[in-house]
């Protein structure tokens, strides 16, 4: 059997190379961050810090070019050419809700129909669910295959001339399920007028993702997931959509002219971001992209699907344990798996005593849970630096647990 | 990277909470009871409902019912066992006891035996809710009526 090392050397994340026993395996949760994301963030505040934009002396022009610089960066990442269509926002979640907030304000109302999945992240579901509350407007739901993918065909029934939005996970945080993108844009554009808008969460850390080919109206991201910092992320948005959009927030940057009773809006991307921008987390997220883009996307997918193909194989050989979720093949670096007769809060402390790090519970998306007729699962999710100890270190540890829960 | 060790981790799953989590005390209803609480954890979806029988001012009967980790189950049913006997001011002070000693870190020195095993949980601040869910019904139930 080959040994599985890590695509990105464990040496460049202080952290993880601080930390030579952990096992990380959370990194749908946060991922580690690399030292050239840390020197950037630190760069920034020691050579560069001042406001963008506002200043007209020499270091804030620095300040606004690192800042727009770090912009074009992540932009070309997600295959943006026009990066004023990148709106920096706090993360996936901050952009559903600004979408929800402005678009959906302005253009949902009582008759129209908002499509979901049973697949969302509480981001992507609550917020939809509380707009159709709000308008009057009525939520479907697209139910789940038995691997917890979408079901297209009930996709292609529900979706009509009534449906306003289509609101879709690019890939589950849950079970690791990949939406067939391609397949779905054909589905609403065939089908209906509505804006297709794609949580991208899990999907831009782990996917080559090209916006522009897309076909999608509206995609969001979180940088603290693809080795930036914690605190930003951002809504890519068709053009002409974001500027028919009324403003999320209201004050400075995002004005044009303020009179006593009435202001103008600033051009994209101003428009959106009100107040100081996150400037330094920005140029650090540029630095996060610039490193995934070293190793490339299409290595980060084989790697990740390498992992899956060795840690399902032997979970599956597990008695008792019940994996979710599609084959490797359609799936992300996540597997979320139950046991038997380990609850996954008691599964998740004893793996943490063998130095492996997993999440339990409902990974914010309790319709699924339910859907899967359990409360919560356990789930193990991998990333770059991952690495055949690794994998290792679950599958003895879930041992361990059994072994210890057997019942007597 | 835990620095609470191995020796830590089996204290808290000792004999005595792995076998009220096999074989939990007094996990059924109750035919009249005069008091019931209930608790969910949002994170995970365990909930436990508890109720309590008194007979004039103590308590004499308690049980559970419900879903819950290991360490929720046994804490309810170590809790069911030690409530016979008691008033509703003994319960509610030994639901305090049992907060402050999980929570609060305290010693509490006068943690009736048959709770002692609930002392391993106090290293695993992540597990200190799981073991409270069944007292923090019992204080909701003792509050109210059924």
């Amino acid at each position: 059997m080959t040994v599985l090392s890590a695509l990105a050397p464990r040496a460049d994340f202080p952290l993880l190379a601080a930390n030579p026993s952990l096992h990380y395996l959370d990194s749908a949760a946060t991922s580690q961050k690399p030292r050239a994301v840390l020197d950037a963030l630190v760069g920034f505040y020691e050579t560069s810090n001042a406001n963008p934009h506002r200043g007209a002396y020499a270091l804030s022009a620095a300040a606004t070019d690192a800042f727009h610089n770090a912009r074009v960066t992540v932009a070309r990442f997600l295959g943006v050419a026009d990066s004023d269509c990148l709106i920096y926002t706090r993360g996936t979640t901050e952009s559903v809700n600004l979408v929800a907030a402005t678009w959906g304000a302005t253009n949902v109302r009582v008759g129209d129909e908002i499509v979901v999945t049973a697949l969302e992240h509480h981001a992507n579901f609550v917020t939809w669910q509380q707009l159709a509350k709000r308008t009057g407007a009525t939520l479907r739901i697209v139910e789940l295959t038995a691997h917890q993918e979408i079901d297209l065909d009930q996709l292609r029934d529900v979706v009509g001339p009534r449906t306003k939005l289509v609101a879709i996970t690019h890939v589950s945080n849950a079970v690791g399920a990949i939406t067939p993108l391609d397949t779905v844009v054909e589905i609403v554009r065939a089908q209906s007028n509505a804006v297709l808008f794609v949580d991208g969460a899990q999907g831009a850390p782990h996917l080559p993702v090209a916006f522009d080919t897309m076909g999608a109206d509206f995609y969001a991201f979180s940088g603290h997931k693809m080795l930036g910092p914690m605190g930003i992320g951002g809504l890519i948005g068709k053009r002409a959509l974001l500027e028919a959009m009324p403003p999320f927030l209201f004050g400075g940057d995002m004005i044009e002219w303020v009179y006593d009773f009435d202001s103008t809006w600033n051009v994209l991307p101003h428009k959106f971001e009100a107040g100081t921008p996150n400037a330094a987390d920005a140029v650090g997220l540029a630095a996060g992209v610039r490193y995934l883009e070293a190793l490339d996307m299409t290595a980060v997918r084989a790697h990740e699907v390498a992992l899956l193909e060795a840690a399902e194989a032997r979970l599956r050989d597990l008695t008792a344990c019940t994996v979710y979720g599609p084959p490797p093949s359609r799936r992300s670096g996540v597997i979320s798996f139950s046991l038997d007769d380990v609850h996954p809060h008691d599964l998740a402390t004893i793996l943490d005593q063998h130095g492996v790090c997993v999440r339990a519970g409902h990974h914010c998306a309790q319709p699924l849970m339910r859907r899967l007729g359990v409360s919560s699962t356990a789930r193990a999710s991998f990333y770059v630096y991952s690495e055949q100890s690794d994998v290792d270190a679950l599958c003895s540890a879930l041992v361990s647990a059994q072994t210890m829960f057997a019942a007597a | 990277m835990s620095d609470v060790s191995a020796a830590s981790l089996s204290a808290m799953y000792q004999e005595t909470l792995l076998a009220h989590h096999r074989a939990p005390l007094n996990r059924r209803a109750i035919a009249n009871a005069t008091h019931t609480g209930s608790r969910k954890n949002p994170l995970c979806g365990d909930a436990l409902q508890v109720a309590v029988r008194f007979d004039g001012d103590s308590i004499a009967d308690a049980a559970f019912t419900g879903q819950g980790c290991s360490i929720a189950t046994a804490s309810a049913s170590m809790m069911t066992e030690v409530l016979r006997g008691r008033t509703r001011d003994q319960a509610l002070a030994l639901v305090d006891e049992v907060e402050s000693m999980l929570t609060g870190g305290t010693a509490a020195p006068n943690l009736p035996f048959g709770l002692e095993a609930l002392r391993g949980v106090a290293p695993f601040p992540g597990r200190h809710g799981c073991a409270t869910m069944s007292w923090l019904a019992l204080r909701d139930a003792l509050h109210t009526r059924s």
